[in-house]
């Protein structure tokens, strides 16, 4: 299964923008991007990714052994627009440095767990985990029906200029 | 890959040179300007194709068709052969998927490109394509040329480089694609004949045209920063900035709008 991402420069600029804004306390910032599918039932789903929304800040609980803690109202937020938009979900964070991100031990231990509340109002979406680097990404997608998450072979910034990220591709 | 073969192009970056090499290009339309460009691909460091064409070499197609020789005439090579036997000629690891037949009939390959070039012969055919490429978020290159003749005045060659970017203007926006030009076209379908393509004109829009595709992957000249729509004139041998993009105002495109992306899909009411 090769899954690649996509999405426009405005989109990625908007997204970068906000991820990078400093938080009252929070050491992260979260948001989330809302994604159609294309290629369905081909080796090589394709997420096109259509809009983000950012968190207000305050939407963040306050955590000193976590990055970045959201409240259950942002993802009640998000579950609607899920079903509003009739698009997947996809959770959104950076690390901002550059390199290959990686998903800390606590990401892979509690971001999983909002996928079957997106699946609930969104079963036949993608919705997935997106974590940014400055030059790199790291990305987890779970396909309609899916109990399992395939990482992402890459994700390409469509505009001036063109970016293929690498993501899990070989 | 050995790094002295690109040493001519390192202002590319060793970014640049990765960029290209991972990038899936599609090809649609291998004749006189799908040839030459799939070529170019390869000599510039293009590793995997996805290449579309229905047609085999034929003795017309030889004025022209850089990608083909007499063998390829006696022997019916299909056209998306001819152009992989010549790019893994140049590039011989090279991955390149042949579909021999309408990009139509096997869309799958072609939505998972990450730049497409289409190099097809009516508006129609470029509508579907850009319809296409818009919908799955992907660069569009289109080039084609032409030749009009009105009375005893010498016959005026015209083409065109279009790059069509998701979230920007359209060929619609842009003025190359119009209703009437879609209507004219359906109403003298199998009246045209062959239309007037010769290898010169072929090669500078294709040569154009890959230009386009290795500034936007590497941002090499750091001035790509929007549309292009070039118009070539043939009788002076000039490449310029079409007019109608020297005057088009800009805003969002009505023809694509942003969120119809992916696979189309019914919408509750």
């Amino acid at each position: 299964m090769n899954v690649r991402l996509r999405l426009t420069r405005q989109l990625y600029d908007q997204v970068r923008r906000d991820l990078l804004r400093p938080h009252p306390f929070a050491a992260e910032r979260v948001g989330f991007l809302f994604a159609r599918l294309g290629n369905v039932g081909t080796a090589a789903p394709l997420v096109c990714f259509t809009a983000y929304r950012p968190l207000a800040d305050e939407r963040y609980i306050d955590d000193p052994h976590s990055g970045a803690r959201i409240d259950s109202q942002a993802i009640r937020a998000a579950m609607q627009q899920v079903i509003d938009r009739g698009e997947g979900a996809f959770h959104m964070h950076m690390h901002a440095w550059p390199g290959k991100p990686h998903f800390s031990p606590m990401d892979r231990n509690e971001l999983p767990r909002l996928i079957p509340s997106f699946q609930a109002v969104g079963p036949g979406c993608a919705h997935g985990l997106l974590l940014l680097s400055h030059d790199a990404c790291a990305a987890e997608v779970w396909l309609p029906g899916s109990k399992r998450s395939v990482e992402a072979a890459r994700i390409s910034v469509v505009g001036f200029p063109m970016q293929l990220i690498p993501g899990g591709e070989t | 890959m050995t790094n002295e073969r690109f040493l001519r192009q390192s202002f590319l970056g060793e970014s640049g040179q990765e960029v290209i090499g991972r990038c899936l290009v599609g090809l649609v339309g291998l004749g006189g300007g799908g040839g030459h460009i799939a070529l170019q691909l390869a000599h510039v460091g293009f590793m995997n194709y996805v290449t579309y064409d229905a047609d085999f070499a034929e003795d017309s197609n030889l004025n022209r068709l850089v990608i083909a020789i007499e063998a390829d005439v006696a022997a019916g090579t299909p056209k998306v052969e001819a152009a992989k036997r010549r790019i893994l000629g140049v590039r011989g690891a090279a991955h390149v998927e042949t579909y021999r037949c309408r990009w139509q009939e096997r869309p799958e390959p072609l939505r998972a490109c990450d730049l497409v070039f289409g190099c097809v012969d009516s508006f129609a055919e470029r509508r579907e394509l850009e319809a296409c490429c818009r919908r799955y978020l992907i660069p569009y290159i289109d080039i084609g040329m032409d030749l009009h003749q009105a009375g005893d005045e010498p016959p005026v060659m015209g083409g065109q480089v279009i790059l069509s970017m998701p979230n920007g203007p359209c060929m619609f926006c842009l003025g190359y694609l119009t209703e009437e030009k879609l209507g004219r076209e359906a109403a003298r379908y199998g009246a045209a004949g062959g239309r007037p393509q010769v290898v010169w004109p072929n090669g500078v829009l294709a040569s154009t045209a890959v230009g386009v595709a290795v500034d936007l992957l590497t941002d090499w000249s750091r001035s790509l920063r929007g549309p292009v729509y070039l118009a070539y004139r043939g009788n002076d041998g000039t490449v310029v900035p079409h007019p109608r993009l020297v005057h088009f105002r800009g805003g969002a495109c009505p023809h694509y709008p942003p969120d119809q992306v992916g696979d189309p899909l019914f919408k509750r009411l």
